[in-house]
């Protein structure tokens, strides 16, 4: 077990190597992003900022607390678009192209080649910015976080990391067993814009059950803040804990059973 | 020691079978007819250790089908597998170390980058120490004769070129068996035959079992001692290769251009006669009678003759003073429908 996680990390090291060398080949095409993704992602502040400039209160959460949670949510999207997003978003092609075999025939996971061969360091100073996001909603809330409550905050944002990435790869892995995915792909994107915005303490009801269980993008951003404010009932807790273990295992599910079906293309 | 071995291996999909029309289209939303297609059929075969066979078969014959299950790409339906004691589709990393693939048609180089930087990946991914890699990548950078094509982009090189590095990256790890699909596609006749001596010293020299599929006959009868034919996803023959081309390649295809008009077209016949009866020394005059013209042009002239009369044919042709003549043997669709239909008498396998 330590050897092969020895040796995952030995691949991981080449594969994020030879992608920089990749991206540097071309200028623009490495410097281009970190302005790109710096422009969105204000963009995306200023629309945050036209919505709830006449909102007090969104439930028990006050600006700072929704600061705190804009922060997180972006965080969780940068690492995402640093590491695994780029990688994940060609599965679909690879299977129905057949470009997938030549992962199959390596002594490597195909999953964990994919997730990591399209690191993106031009989303990098989008998780520098979620970082000040989130230092600046903290003292806006008035909070002065223990090492206890950072490291709990830490964990919950790992768990979360975890979930959002078992989503993409679910989603994708759909290709395995159906012609496309395009639909699922667009309602992926439509429950991340719209939980982007909400936390998942807006959501009653069936809206609940849907973001917080069938697509729980509701989850991702409140239960870390939750758990910094000390508001995370133990109760919630585990559902958020029950629900990314269930994702986790119905990925990997998904993955091993789809790579069984994998019928290549014709060549 | 048989490396691989199969007992009636099959591999079948199901095909969806559109109805004509919108109306079938609306139909078919809520009814739909599947068909069954075996892509490979009731498959025996075993390799032994350091062996080379071709594998030979018209398009959509079942060969690339077949090798994705010896690779572990793809679960066949039914039947029994076993590549170097493993089920390949259980995909285990042990298994996976211990052979390599190359589609001619699918590159696993990194195409902005250079050779090297694959060749390190695959390094980590193999787990070869430094001196191992080094080593290895010595003896095949000279054997290949690419030392200064290693830090070269690999967008930059030819296709032969790029050929031999794919084969580099895929021989780093020292491979029991190198499954080669269609490696030559594309390529010109040079780099055919360099890749061609490539794999035959690599075979004698490390002793890495090959499975080699290709379209052309001069790969397999260049290198294969054995050839297996597939036709229609049933193995069709299995024997030497030699004894397939001599039962099985008939004809050979001439095909002449000339400066001038060529001559009347039954001069031909007459040029050929004579030729075979001064072959015979005047003995036994034979009549190419089954001579036949496929093209003729003013200026071109392609004909089938009998394999054993091709130098008759030559002959009668030379004397019209052709710019070019080219000489290809029976094409492999052909030799293949040739066995197909002695083996529906019994007598191919």
């Amino acid at each position: 077990m330590r050897n092969r996680m020895k040796k995952n990390f030995r691949v991981l090291r080449e594969l994020i190597r030879i992608r920089f060398q990749h991206l540097m080949l071309f200028r623009l095409g490495f410097f281009g992003p970190f302005f790109v993704d710096g422009s969105l992602f204000a963009v995306q502040l200023m629309v945050f900022r036209a919505v709830y400039s006449n909102v007090d209160r969104i439930g028990t959460w006050g600006e700072g607390e929704m600061i705190l949670f804009i922060g997180t949510f972006s965080l969780i999207n940068a690492v995402g678009m640093v590491f695994y997003f780029f990688g994940i978003r060609q599965l679909p092609d690879k299977i129905r192209s057949g470009e997938l075999d030549l992962y199959l025939t390596k002594p490597v996971s195909p999953l964990l080649r994919l997730t990591f061969e399209q690191v993106n360091p031009g989303s990098l100073p989008l998780m520098a910015m979620s970082l000040c996001i989130i230092w600046y909603g903290a003292h806006r809330a008035g909070i002065v976080p223990r090492a206890g409550d950072v490291l709990l905050y830490l964990g919950w944002l790992a768990v979360m990391i975890l979930l959002h990435y078992d989503m993409m790869v679910l989603i994708r892995s759909v290709c395995f067993y159906l012609v496309t995915n395009a639909r699922l792909e667009q309602l992926e994107d439509a429950a991340l814009e719209l939980c982007m915005k909400l936390p998942g303490i807006a959501f009653y009801g069936i809206y609940r059950v849907v973001f917080c269980f069938l697509l729980p993008y509701g989850l991702m951003a409140t239960l870390p803040v939750q758990s910094i404010l000390g508001e995370l009932r133990w109760q919630t807790a585990l559902q958020g804990l029950a629900v990314a273990g269930a994702f986790t295992g119905l990925t990997a599910c998904a993955w091993k059973r789809g790579l069984r079906r994998y019928n290549s293309a014709s060549s | 020691m048989n490396i691989i071995e199969t007992e009636r291996l099959t591999k079948t999909y199901r095909r969806f079978k559109k109805p004509e029309g919108l109306s079938g289209s609306i139909k078919s939303l809520w009814k739909r007819e599947y068909e069954e297609k075996a892509a490979v059929r009731d498959f025996d075969f075993a390799l032994q250790e350091g062996e080379l066979v071709g594998l030979i078969g018209p398009n959509g014959a079942g060969k690339t089908t077949l090798t994705k299950m010896l690779t572990g790409i793809i679960a066949p339906t039914s039947g029994r597998i076993d590549v170097m004691g493993f089920y390949p589709n259980d995909l285990k990393n042990e298994f996976k170390r211990q052979y390599a693939v190359v589609m001619g048609q699918k590159s696993q180089l990194f195409y902005e980058l250079t050779a090297n930087d694959t060749l390190r990946l695959f390094k980590e991914i193999y787990e070869l120490d430094e001196k191992q890699f080094r080593e290895t990548r010595a003896y095949f950078t000279e054997l290949f004769g690419v030392r200064e094509l290693m830090d070269v982009q690999v967008r930059t090189l030819s296709l032969g070129e790029r050929m031999k590095m794919e084969l580099m990256v895929a021989l780093l790890h020292q491979p029991r068996i190198l499954f080669l699909d269609e490696p030559s596609i594309g390529l010109d006749a040079i780099a055919s035959g360099q890749i061609r001596r490539f794999l035959k010293q690599v075979n004698r020299e490390r002793g890495t079992s090959i499975i080699l599929t290709s379209h052309y006959m001069e790969d397999i009868s260049t290198l294969c001692d054995r050839s297996v034919v597939i036709h229609h996803g049933c193995k069709v023959y299995d024997g030497r290769t030699d004894e397939l081309f001599a039962r099985y390649q008939k004809n050979k295809k001439i095909t002449a251009t000339f400066s001038q008009e060529l001559p009347p077209a039954q001069n031909l016949a007459a040029e050929g006669a004579a030729s075979l009866q001064g072959q015979a020394g005047g003995q036994s005059p034979r009549r190419p009678s089954r001579w036949e013209v496929l093209e003729r042009t003013p200026h071109k002239l392609t004909i089938l003759v009998p394999k054993e009369e091709a130098s008759a044919a030559l002959a009668a042709i030379m004397p019209w003073g052709p710019t070019d003549i080219s000489v290809e043997e029976d094409e492999i669709g052909t030799v293949v429908e040739r066995i197909y239909q002695d083996g529906s008498r019994g007598a191919a396998l």
